[in-house]
């Protein structure tokens, strides 16, 4: 049971079809620890963007069990409460998309405390000055009034990190967060995860951004067609690679 | 010339692209010159033809005030009906967007059977055909129903008109709120949104944002098929002139006069809907 305790996200046997023919998750199985940095690699359609989505139900499992910080879903129960602890896993878990998804008629700082007023009910105020310790710690403080359309690319997806930081999450999500980033812009998102890690958040990364699988990340999964190919940690899956596939993989990235 | 001016030298821009810069920058001054000399012999023309026409511009000076008396009753149905038809416009979206059959069946009915049938016709079902239906209610025992199927005109007109123009508006919310990217709704549920909050907070104000144009569209032509309560008697705008126009054999000048009226009407409707789009485009960089 202590052992249990210490898991943040837990995934058991997930699978995901679309189509009969589409079989995009095949049984699988996550743990992560809480205060861990996992980074999630593997070819475009592997299905790792698809697992990210059903951490958080964006996308509905075909079956398998989810647990985040300790509240169980089973993938197609049929429980009146279901949809309200969707939204509570939603709660405490942070997003961050490959396309910001910001909101674009409000402004960076009404973005920011758009969940909290909303969905958790604080007074605005208090997430007023919250959301500008956050614009602060992501260095955006004098960008508050701005809409995001007159943000860069790596200026918007930090307020994307600190919207979803301003619902004090337990684990964040990124989905690909610096794939949309011209390759000068990639470097200041990374850095705002990184510090984030180092923070102690617990984080699992979908990304190739290869600074942070290899300096950043405790852990490094590999998948392939629905199925984990391999892990361990980032100095062994870089330098010492047990199967072919992996192999091949990092030699397209790298 | 002013033109030249805005690429002086120094600015170090090269003087061939300066040269080309004030060419484009002259272009531009000669088209919009030529464009409002064009809608001036246009409006001479205009006015020449009514001369022509040997019009009694006494006369509808003199009928100005009767017409004008009718300004009241069209505003007052156009806008109790452009409120009806947004309220059902948002219903209906909802209805069409739902995944309960029920609620989605009606909806899409609501659209498909208002859509399909004239306005005209509609008009007197509801003025003419609904008292008939209430005496076959009552015949079914409900009694005293009749007298609240038996509509004044004016009710009968906004009625018809907001229903009718509620179903074509309903497609049009439904596009704008399909206009809007599902990322932002995914945003919104990862955030522990409820539907509802996502409707409210997210989608619909960006939704307004598109459907501002079509909407306007159908409030301008909603305005003028207004003049349909006439058929019922209710002394609206083209009512008034066409009565007139007749009872001195003067439709011509009553005609003109009336749609001047409308014309009027609709252009400041039409400035009061680009006023709205700049309004509603702030933070937008692609209208902006």
């Amino acid at each position: 049971m202590m052992e249990n305790d210490s898991f943040m996200v837990k995934i058991s046997n997930i699978h995901k079809v679309f189509h009969p023919d589409m079989h995009v998750l095949c049984g699988i199985d996550l743990e992560v620890k809480k205060g861990e940095t996992v980074a999630i690699l593997g070819a475009s359609g592997s299905g790792k963007s698809t697992l990210l989505r059903c951490i958080n139900f964006l996308e509905e499992p075909t079956a398998g069990t989810v647990e985040v910080d300790g509240i169980v879903i089973e993938a197609g129960e049929n429980d009146k409460l279901r949809n309200g602890r969707i939204r509570d896993i939603r709660k405490r878990t942070g997003m961050c998309f490959q396309a910001f998804n910001l909101f674009p008629h409000m402004t960076v700082l009404e973005n920011i405390i758009e969940g909290p007023v909303t969905v958790l009910h604080q007074k605005k105020e208090a997430a007023v000055s919250y959301a500008e310790q956050l614009l602060q710690w992501i260095g955006l403080s004098e960008k508050r009034d701005e809409h995001p359309s007159r943000l860069s690319g790596g200026q918007q997806q930090r307020v994307a990190i600190a919207r979803s930081l301003a619902m004090k999450p337990k684990v964040m999500l990124f989905d690909e967060p610096t794939s949309a980033l011209d390759p000068e812009l990639v470097g200041e998102v990374v850095e705002v995860m990184e510090r984030l890690a180092k923070e102690g958040m617990t984080i699992i990364a979908v990304t190739h951004e290869l600074h942070f699988a290899r300096d950043v990340a405790d852990r490094i999964l590999i998948m392939d067609n629905g199925n984990w190919v391999e892990q361990g940690p980032p100095e062994k899956i870089f330098n010492n690679p047990e199967q072919e596939r992996t192999r091949q993989f990092l030699a397209h990235i790298l | 010339m002013k033109a030249d001016t805005n690429f002086s030298e120094g600015s170090g821009i090269p003087a061939e692209a300066r040269k080309t810069l004030t060419q484009i920058e002259t272009d531009r001054a000669a088209y919009k010159r030529k464009l409002i000399i064009s809608f001036i012999i246009l409006a001479i023309a205009m006015v020449t033809v009514l001369i022509l026409l040997k019009l009694d511009f006494r006369f509808m000076k003199n009928q100005l005030p009767f017409i004008f008396a009718g300004m009241g009753y069209t505003l007052f149905v156009s806008f109790m009906a452009i409120s009806l038809a947004c309220f059902l416009a948002v219903i209906g979206a909802l209805g069409r967007l739902s995944k309960n059959p029920v609620f989605n069946s009606i909806a899409s009915s609501y659209v498909s059977l208002i859509r399909g049938t004239p306005l005209l016709v509609q008009v007197y079902m509801w003025y003419l055909a609904l008292p008939q239906i209430g005496k076959a209610l009552e015949g079914y025992g409900f009694t005293g129903i009749q007298a609240y199927f038996t509509l004044p005109a004016l009710t009968a007109g906004i009625l018809a008109l907001g229903v009718c123009y509620g179903a074509y508006m309903t497609e049009t919310v439904r596009a704008g709120i399909q206009s809007i990217d599902p990322g932002q709704t995914e945003a919104a549920n990862a955030l522990g949104m409820t539907r509802t909050q996502t409707m409210k907070r997210i989608i619909f104000p960006q939704a307004l944002r598109v459907i501002i144009p079509p909407v306007s569209n159908e409030f301008i032509a909603m305005v003028k098929d207004s003049s349909l309560v006439s058929l019922m008697g209710v002394w609206e705008l083209s009512y008034r002139a066409i009565k007139m126009g007749r009872r001195h054999f003067q439709s011509l000048e009553m005609l003109i006069t009336v749609a001047l009226i409308y014309w009027m009407m609709c252009i400041m409707l039409q400035y009061f809907q680009e006023k709205l789009e700049t309004h509603m485009a702030r933070g937008d960089r692609s209208i902006r």
